[in-house]
């Protein structure tokens, strides 16, 4: 503990190339939080299960509580401060208004970046298959009907092949 | 206006910030010059501090200070304070161990905060928490209501006799000793409620900070009640004027009841904001939350239903015994022993009761409230045994609750704990609940179950809820010249929605665009009032903001009356104006908010309600169950609520389906477990306690019943952030039991894991 090393790392977020100097240790959850501020990424557990603090890095959903900040020296990171402008996310945001997908919205941020690479990656996916796609991502306040329905909403609009209703 | 008034499914005002990431909760906050906190806690159930050395701790890089429960008790610094009006086992005032911010003599439980280390950053105080010395001493302890009843256990507190911190009487045991003797049969029921825990997604945090100037401490945290926290740190904890604390709440990631107490950690930081002379910011870990958040639930349950040969109830007989964990402070023992039987008796007409309530101590982390707050636990006991009855007489379930229940002819009816339901048409839910489930065509989809080797349960319960708490809240309407209308409340949003809710009444009200108004809360310095707890901040607080509008409207045309040199009798408010009838004299409210002394029109109202409300509701749940692997599938569930009038129906949706989901936890998922030899959390994280993930859950499909609105507020809404979790687990569970009926299973412990089915299965193969 004594004698601090640091190392210096070079990583794009959202966007913006970002070189800084953090401890090996530091999560890059904290990283993106305490060094750069963006508190748009939360933290429900730290250990990796919860799922709230999920951001993209290299264009894939990860969890940024259990990544080191080091090990993403050279990578791109996405918030969810990130997503402002993109049109996936603008029609993921306003089907969760319309959805009701959020309460409390500490989830909020993780569950739109694995709502956007569902939707992404994707696209023929059923009700069944994004409760199963979504299953990393714990919400206590939803009962994730809501969220579910977003999704299913915004895969039936950008389907080149509408789907007729049950 | 009607577009955005009462009664429409608007999407709500705290979305686009949430969804933004631009919502601000308390771990967001980073106060200049701040410090962090990290707690030592005790890794015992129940030791004695013998010393504790922070030499090496102190020399850490970045440490600011190491502070003990010596240091706060040389300081001062007040216990967590116990709630008055109980009686322990003795009949006299309950006691219990007095649990100060940080151990002094003793450490109770596992994970109990036993120091603090302030330091420069985060990593820092955990790296030196590490590093205090802490000597103990183990002492004897009990984690569990068995041990801490039987005869020779342990005694933890001299003035809790018994280990019994609390306990309550009601009924009278003779009438109903007779109405047993005279009963053609009696049902029985006897199982655990587990011991939860809340998990807001959020975990607790507190910034604290002191004005030496002004010798005021602000402390920043996630709450749901900061006028009530500024007054347990400051008079309580501090032993300063309320006046002197200012607690400011931002965005709440989840509260369910957990975040209605002060905790010893945000005391903790405020003093030593004060101590160290710079601000103190502390974010719980989620293992800190699983340790020293509040818990729920815990208590073991027995019942008896005496009913006449066509199953009409004759009495009840129920016996409550709760574990409170190691300290009496906060609203454990008044969960297990006064609340929770305020609903014992459910819809149903009871003519006979006999209830004995215990709260007990032992080395555990405190229980307090958690959604619904020993209502689950009495809804759980009665529709479970309501079942048992049903199963026994060999009647259908629906048939035997619609023979007891309470007439509307009956309204307001009083109930045997003294309780009275101002309004409820149980007859009438029940008739709708078995159209909008289907009940009648049950038997054909348990033939398709069947064809896939698919055992299929069902269950239905009616059940009703207590909300409220205390029966008034103070708001502060103000309209402003710059065309606002700002609403100042002790009132807190933690994810209800409760801010898109008021907008609508407010705008409806004053009949005027709902961008007009804002919803000020969160600051004890701004608003004081009870807060947000038991489903009331609409029952009563959205009452406040409709008879805040109401008379703001009636101040509005005295004034208008004075500026348009009119007898106010003659003024009309219309469109967010007032004219002189008649005429096309008028004036717009804010412009006669302009023309007042300070420019605003301002309005106190203290809104006062007639007793609790009583949302009620139906829920059908099928099962299908997997015989080989045990495994629980919810095919099928349907809710009729009747939350009274309601106001935002999509955010009704909600509150029910969150409800649901955290009842379905309880039934089939979670579970918190001590070992009972050393006295270890064994599910603190949550990799070892299941909370409900999308792929474990159904579609839920609920309906609103607006037939019977309330009749004791202005509003006619009666509540509705409880209602799912209180009536979601018995009929889970009950749907389950149903299912594995047949092979004589009667009952399962909750969580009804697929372990658990597939062991029951197999022992009645065997059998």
């Amino acid at each position: 503990m004594a004698g601090k090393t640091t190392l210096t790392i070079g990583i794009e977020v959202n966007g913006e190339q970002v070189t800084h100097a953090v401890e090996p240790r530091t999560s890059l959850a904290d990283f993106l939080r305490d060094t750069l501020g963006l508190t748009g990424t939360n933290l429900g557990c730290e250990h990796g299960v919860c799922g709230a603090c999920t951001v993209e890095i290299d264009g894939a959903p990860a969890r940024s509580c259990i990544t080191l900040a080091v090990a993403c020296d050279g990578a791109s990171v996405r918030t969810t401060e990130g997503l402002a402008d993109d049109p996936v996310a603008e029609e993921l945001r306003a089907a969760f208004k319309a959805h009701h997908a959020l309460q409390c919205g500490y989830c909020t941020s993780g569950m739109l970046v694995t709502a956007r690479d569902i939707v992404m990656r994707l696209p023929e996916a059923d009700e069944a298959r994004v409760r199963v796609e979504l299953a990393g991502n714990l919400c206590r306040c939803t009962g994730y009907m809501g969220v579910v329905n977003a999704i299913v909403a915004v895969l039936a609009a950008r389907s080149p092949h509408p789907r007729q209703d049950p | 206006m009607a577009k955005f008034g009462i009664g429409q499914a608007i999407t709500r005002r705290e979305d686009q910030r949430l969804l933004t990431g631009a919502g601000t909760y308390v771990d967001d906050v980073a106060l200049p010059n701040q410090t962090h906190a990290a707690f030592v806690r005790s890794p015992h159930a129940r030791a004695r501090i013998v010393s504790i050395d922070a030499t090496n701790a102190l020399q850490l890089p970045g440490v600011v200070a190491v502070l003990t429960g010596a240091d706060l008790q040389a300081d001062g610094i007040g216990s967590m304070p116990i709630n008055p009006g109980l009686k322990n086992g003795a009949g006299k005032d309950m006691s219990a161990p007095p649990y100060f911010p940080l151990a002094t003599d003793e450490a109770r439980y596992v994970g109990q905060a036993v120091a603090v280390v302030i330091a420069e950053t985060r990593d820092q105080a955990e790296d030196a928490a590490e590093q205090v010395i802490v000597e103990f001493e183990e002492l004897p302890a009990i984690t569990t209501i068995e041990a801490a009843a039987a005869d020779g256990a342990v005694q933890l507190w001299a003035d809790a006799p018994g280990n019994i911190a609390a306990q309550t009487q009601f009924g009278d045991a003779k009438a109903c000793d007779a109405a047993f003797a005279g009963a053609a049969h009696v049902a029985k029921v006897a199982f655990m409620n587990q011991r939860l825990v809340p998990v807001s997604m959020e975990p607790r945090g507190t910034v604290a900070e002191f004005d030496t100037a002004s010798g005021r401490y602000t402390m920043r945290t996630s709450c749901q009640n900061p006028a009530g926290l500024q007054k347990t740190l400051a008079e309580g904890i501090l032993k300063v004027p309320a006046e002197k604390v200012r607690v400011v709440v931002g965005d709440v990631g989840g509260g369910f009841g957990m975040k209605t107490q002060l905790y010893p950690e945000d005391a903790v930081c405020a003093y030593a904001a004060k101590k160290v002379g710079r601000p103190v910011h502390w974010r719980a870990s989620r293992s800190e939350e699983f340790l020293a958040g509040n818990h729920g639930r815990d208590q073991y349950d027995e019942a008896e239903l005496a009913l006449d040969k066509d199953g009409k109830i004759l009495g009840l007989r129920v016996r409550i015994v709760g574990n409170i964990g190691a300290y009496g402070s906060g609203p454990g023992a008044v969960i297990v022993v006064a609340v929770g039987p305020k609903v014992i008796t459910g819809v149903y007409h009871i003519p006979a009761l006999d209830l004995r309530a215990k709260a007990l101590l032992t080395n555990t982390n405190l229980v307090g409230a958690y959604r619904g707050a020993g209502r689950p636990e009495a809804i759980y006991l009665i529709e479970r045994l309501m079942d048992q009855a049903a199963a026994d007489l060999k009647m259908d379930p629906a048939e035997l609750r619609r023979r007891n229940l309470i007439q509307p002819a009956a309204m307001p009816y009083k109930t045997l704990m003294g309780e009275k339901f101002d309004s409820g048409n149980f007859p009438h839910m029940l008739d709708r609940i078995l159209e909008l489930a289907d009940w009648k065509g049950y038997e054909k989809r348990r033939g398709e179950s069947k064809a896939k080797g698919k055992l299929r349960g069902r269950a239905i319960s009616t059940f009703l809820e207590w909300t409220g708490v205390v029966h008034e809240e103070a708001v502060r309407m103000e309209v402003a010249a710059d065309g606002k209308v700002r609403v100042y409340t002790a009132m807190q949003a933690m994810g209800q929605g409760i801010e898109t809710s008021y907008v609508q009444i407010i705008s409806e009200t004053l009949d005027i665009d709902p961008d007009r108004v804002e919803i000020v809360q969160g600051d004890s310095d701004v608003a004081q009032g009870i807060g947000s707890m038991g489903s009331r901040s609409l029952y009563i607080g959205g009452s406040a903001m409709m008879t805040a509008s109401k008379e703001t409207i009636e101040k509005g045309r005295s004034l208008a009356g004075d500026a348009l040199e009119a007898s106010s009798s003659d003024i009309e408010y219309k469109d967010g104006k007032f004219t002189v009838a008649g005429t096309d004299v008028g004036i717009d409210l804010f412009d006669l908010a302009g023309r007042q002394p300070g420019k605003r029109i301002s309005i106190d109202t203290l809104q006062k309600v007639d007793g609790p409300s009583w949302p009620n509701s139906c829920h059908v749940c099928e099962v299908e169950i997997d015989p080989e692997t045990g495994v629980v599938e919810i095919v099928k569930y349907t809710t009729l609520d009747d939350v009274g009038r309601v106001i935002n129906p999509l955010i009704v949706a909600g509150q029910v389906h969150g409800g649901i989901a955290q009842a379905v936890g309880q039934a089939m998922l979670e579970n918190t477990r001590y070992d009972p030899e050393s006295g270890q959390l064994l599910t603190g994280s949550l990799q070892d306690y299941a909370v409900p993930r999308a792929d474990d859950l159904p579609d839920f499909a609920q309906y609103c019943d607006e037939s019977t609105p309330c009749k004791i507020n202005p509003l006619g809404a009666k509540g509705v952030g409880e209602l799912g979790t209180v009536g979601g687990t018995p009929t889970v569970v009950n749907a389950i039991v149903d299912a594995l009926r047949p092979m004589g299973i009667q009952n399962l412990e909750m969580p009804v894991t697929p372990e658990r089915v597939w062991q029951a299965l197999r022992t009645a193969k065997a059998a």
